[in-house]
């Protein structure tokens, strides 16, 4: 993953035929599953890497073919900090989301066939390499019991 | 005849070109441009570029539109399919474990390979491993 000063961002704009809802849905689907954000209802950011180019390239097309269009756009932000800004939404998202898991994981009987599953899709959002990933993974492997170490 | 695809090829290239040289064309050539490069090379059939008829198509990964372009029916074929489109694009359900796995033993190939013709050679070794792994998986039942 780039962790470079200047990260630079790829852009996603499209618009897609109301009917069927199902289209609207899938694409939607798919990109909160690659982990984009969506700024003011109108762009969907994620961090440049050749998999999300790769991904969001494939949706692109996908998205022709479901009568829509879409622009791909890849960018820096010029403004101090803003970067930064940008940086910490992914990251509290993704943090947000470890926290449920260790949350789980307090539980009487967590489910860690479950909860390691969590950890996986998080994982592949997790774009910035979050502190708090790192601790969910030492308590799961810790949590599956029966031995010590 | 010759084939045309993006350089640093991955899961999926590796994938196709696999079935192009078993099941479509043995003399298969392949040739590499770099992402985005245009025009394409005259006369060489492109796959897993956007746009092109072997391509992504409605969430499915490019080994998928090549089995329904050529016509092939195998179990184990559209097995392996399923992996690869696990492995190449977002789903929303994962049924084969593997698929992740795949995706970065793929990945690994290519650093490793000096370039993508290499790594399409080494690739096809994966590929008859599953095939044949998935194979005696679907004879036992």
């Amino acid at each position: 993953m780039d962790q470079v000063p200047e990260p630079t961002w790829v852009l996603l704009t499209y618009k897609i035929p109301r009917e069927p809802t199902a289209s609207r849905a899938y694409v939607w689907r798919k990109l909160k599953r690659l982990g984009a954000l969506l700024m003011h209802d109108a762009v969907w950011v994620l961090p440049a890497t050749p998999w999300t180019r790769e991904q969001l390239q494939w949706l692109v097309v996908e998205i022709g073919e479901l009568g829509g269009e879409a622009q791909l756009w890849e960018s820096r932000l010029l403004l101090n900090g803003q970067a930064d800004t940008l940086v910490n939404q992914f990251e509290a998202r993704v943090n947000t989301a470890y926290q449920e898991i260790l949350d789980d994981l307090e539980q009487d009987n967590a489910d860690l066939v479950t909860l390691s599953r969590k950890y996986q899709q998080v994982r592949t959002q997790d774009y910035f390499q979050s502190e708090l990933g790192q601790l969910v993974r030492a308590r799961l492997m810790n949590a599956r019991g029966g031995f010590a170490s | 005849m010759k084939w045309v695809t993006w350089e640093q090829v991955g899961v999926d290239r590796m994938a196709c070109a696999w079935l192009i040289t078993k099941y479509i064309d043995p003399q298969a050539e392949f040739l590499f441009v770099p992402a985005g490069y245009k025009p394409l090379p005259e006369g060489a059939e492109p796959f897993d570029i956007p746009g092109v008829r072997l391509s992504h198509h409605r969430g499915h990964c490019t080994f998928h539109a090549m089995l329904r372009e050529y016509d092939l029916h195998d179990p184990v074929l559209e097995r392996i399919a399923r992996v690869v489109d696990e492995a190449d694009t977002v789903q929303d359900v994962t049924l084969e474990p593997a698929a992740t796995g795949l995706d970065l033993i793929c990945r690994g190939i290519r650093q490793v390979s000096l370039n993508d013709l290499l790594a399409l050679e080494r690739g096809s070794l994966i590929y008859d491993a599953l095939y044949a792994q998935f194979a005696s998986e679907t004879n036992q039942r």
